[in-house]
């Protein structure tokens, strides 16, 4: 892969978080890193223990090549906080383990090669409130409920099982109030992105007889002619953090509100709205 | 400074609002199916600890041990009675005993609850004068049809009155029509509506596509019955103070396969509910007095939270609730021979009165 002309200023020496200047070199356009090399390693054998789990079936449904049926489950809840058989959940530690080493260690990555262009951490640390929901699922809220096995399986039917079935331990997970506002951010996080991106896509391809490109006064007259206002180019990405992080961070709250600190029906956790002494 | 301690006290308030009637680990799960799939019991051991006291201090005094082998009564030992005529005398008295402090404690007046006082200052035992002694008679008669008919639901053990009375003329947990739901979360923006008619006459809890937008209309589910069986389940789970996964795999609520076995004994002690309310309840209807009736003439109705008062077992299942310690509660009784010849010895009574 040939370098681009103005790549090679880009490519700055040291910088690294830790191990100085070990594996601080490009792999074609890619940064390597102590934290790459690291990330890989677990990605990989964390994949690596995942087949050889679906190789053995240890699962509910048994060995299955089945993309759909594969299944890496928890330990049972009788193991409590300790390390299981593994094939009795010791397998999804491990795997646990790999993940999380591998997510953070990319993080870590980021941070590194945001470190080197002298820019912020806005893309690490977005990245880590994914990676956080990510370990508030499977290690700080199973670590509160007491068990292991309160972690979600690896499996793509399995895991939506578990969904299901988790949201209904709640009778009604729709009346969670951190869900709400989860799915909330979600939901304005895609508006914004669609609005956003209709608006570049429609600047960029101006109609045959118009000039090329439109500016950004173009854009601010369009917003402000459909929706009242425009927050403009810097705005938007703000917003679109804004959003895309409390939806991450909504997400994990409403899972680890559910059980540790709400052991009841989710519908019931209004009644303080019924209990309010203006009408109560 | 001042926009932020103003943030700080919003904060504050926020924090507050948002976790009051928080509860907080440890928190007791148990595990109901496969690992990993989620299908758990959840609760908080205090809570539960704190409603388990509740029901330790108002466990009954017991009098002594059952007389198990005692013959029945000979006839002519009693007048007029006609569900109990298999014990005998010193169990039939123990039983009665009991009875007063199961059901008649708050009210302080004993026998007399029930039986009559003649002018002459006498007790008057036969007479069925007052109406509480019609209903305790069909409640004596339920009981009994409970422990035997639906042993699948009850268990060996069985129950008695204490079960659901807890010392109140009245089970606490009740329904009329007319009512506001309780607890106001099962059905909270509507009255007392047709779904608890699944308490009463209704079998059709079981409501489920099984062609999806089918242009045949017989074949689609209303939205509106669907919602009936919505609320029932809701009820069901905060009156027996368990979640939905206790008894469903939520991918297939309707697939008995996949159900642990939990849902066959919900859907037999459903099944008793009906009975009971059907068969011993409702008919009584006629014979209260207006004080005892809801806002639309109805008598009072159970439901599961009458026994179960929001735990998966009665009174969780302290040995007080049993009736297996009770010769009169645990076989369908039969009436005491008068004596004045063999017409009406050995009748059994079908239950309602």
């Amino acid at each position: 892969m040939a370098m681009l002309s103005f790549e090679e200023k880009y490519r700055v020496r040291g910088g690294t978080l830790i191990g100085g200047d070990l594996f601080d070199f490009w792999i074609g356009p890619f940064y390597v890193g102590f934290f790459g090399v690291v990330s890989i390693f677990f990605a990989t054998l964390g994949t690596a223990l995942c087949v050889w789990g679906a190789a053995i079936g240890e699962g509910l449904a048994g060995q299955t090549w089945n993309l759909w049926q594969i299944n890496i489950a928890p330990p049972p809840l009788e193991y409590g906080l300790g390390i299981a058989p593994m094939l009795e959940g010791g397998l999804w530690q491990a795997i646990t383990v790999c993940a999380i080493i591998a997510f953070v260690s990319w993080a870590l990555r980021q941070a590194e090669i945001a470190k080197k262009l002298g820019m912020g951490y806005h893309v690490p640390v977005a990245f880590g409130v994914a990676v956080g929901a990510y370990i508030v699922l499977v290690v700080v809220r199973p670590f509160l409920l007491g068990a292991w096995g309160h972690g979600f399986p690896y499996g793509i039917i399995s895991h939506l099982d578990w969904v299901s079935n988790v949201g209904y331990q709640y009778l009604h997970f729709h009346y969670n109030p951190a869900h709400m506002l989860a799915i909330t951010f979600f939901f304005t996080n895609a508006l914004a992105l669609g609005l956003h991106g209709s608006l570049i896509l429609s600047v960029t391809n101006p109609p045959k007889n118009e000039p090329s490109l439109k500016t950004s006064e173009h854009e601010n007259t369009y917003f402000r002619d459909t929706l009242g206002y425009s927050i403009g180019a810097i705005g938007i990405h703000r917003l679109g953090l804004f959003l895309a992080l409390n939806a991450g961070i909504w997400s994990a709250v409403c899972i680890v509100i559910s059980g540790p600190f709400w052991t009841r029906g989710w519908p019931e956790w209004w009644s303080w709205w019924l209990n309010i002494p203006i009408w109560a | 400074m001042k926009t932020l301690s103003r943030m700080a006290i919003a904060l504050a308030g926020g924090l507050l609002i948002t976790t009051t009637g928080c509860e907080f680990p440890p928190i007791d799960t148990v595990q109901l199916g496969f690992r990993g799939v989620g299908m758990e019991h959840v609760a908080n051991p205090r809570t539960v600890q704190d409603s388990v006291d509740a029901v330790l201090a108002r466990e009954p005094f017991v009098p002594g041990p059952p007389d198990e082998f005692g013959d029945p009564a000979p006839p002519g030992t009693w007048e007029n009675v006609q569900v109990l005529g298999h014990l005998s005398e010193a169990e039939f008295n123990r039983f009665k005993l009991a009875m007063t402090t199961w059901v008649a404690a708050a009210t302080g007046e004993g026998c007399n609850y029930c039986h009559v006082i003649e002018d002459s200052g006498e007790v008057n035992f036969a007479s069925d004068a007052k109406y509480q002694k019609v209903v305790s008679r069909s409640m004596i008669s339920m009981t009994q049809t409970a422990n035997v008919e639906y042993a699948a639901h009850v268990g060996e053990a069985g129950v008695n009155c204490w079960t659901c009375h807890q010392g109140q003329v009245q089970p606490v947990n009740r329904w009329y029509f007319g009512d506001r739901p309780d607890p106001p979360s099962a059905g909270s923006m509507i009255e007392r509506p047709q779904w608890e008619r699944h308490y009463l006459d209704r079998d059709d809890a079981r409501l489920i596509n099984q062609t999806a937008l089918s242009r045949n209309r017989e074949e689609n589910v209303s939205l509106q019955d669907t919602e009936y069986t919505y609320w029932l389940m809701i009820q069901m789970s905060e009156h027996l103070g368990v979640n939905c996964t206790y008894c469903h795999t939520s991918a297939r609520f309707s697939d008995w396969d996949e159900s642990p076995p939990q849902r066959v004994h919900a859907m037999r002690g459903l099944d008793m509910v009906r009975t009971m309310n059907m068969e011993y309840i409702v008919p009584l209807t006629d014979e209260l007095p207006e004080h005892r009736l809801g806002p639309e003439g109805d008598g009072a109705k159970i439901n599961c939270a009458t026994c179960h008062a929001g735990a998966w077992k009665p009174q969780y299942g302290l040995p007080a609730t049993h009736g297996i310690d009770w010769p009169a509660l645990m076989q369908i009784g039969v009436s005491h021979p008068t004596g004045n010849g063999a017409a009406d010895a050995g009748e059994e009574l079908s239950g309602a009165p």
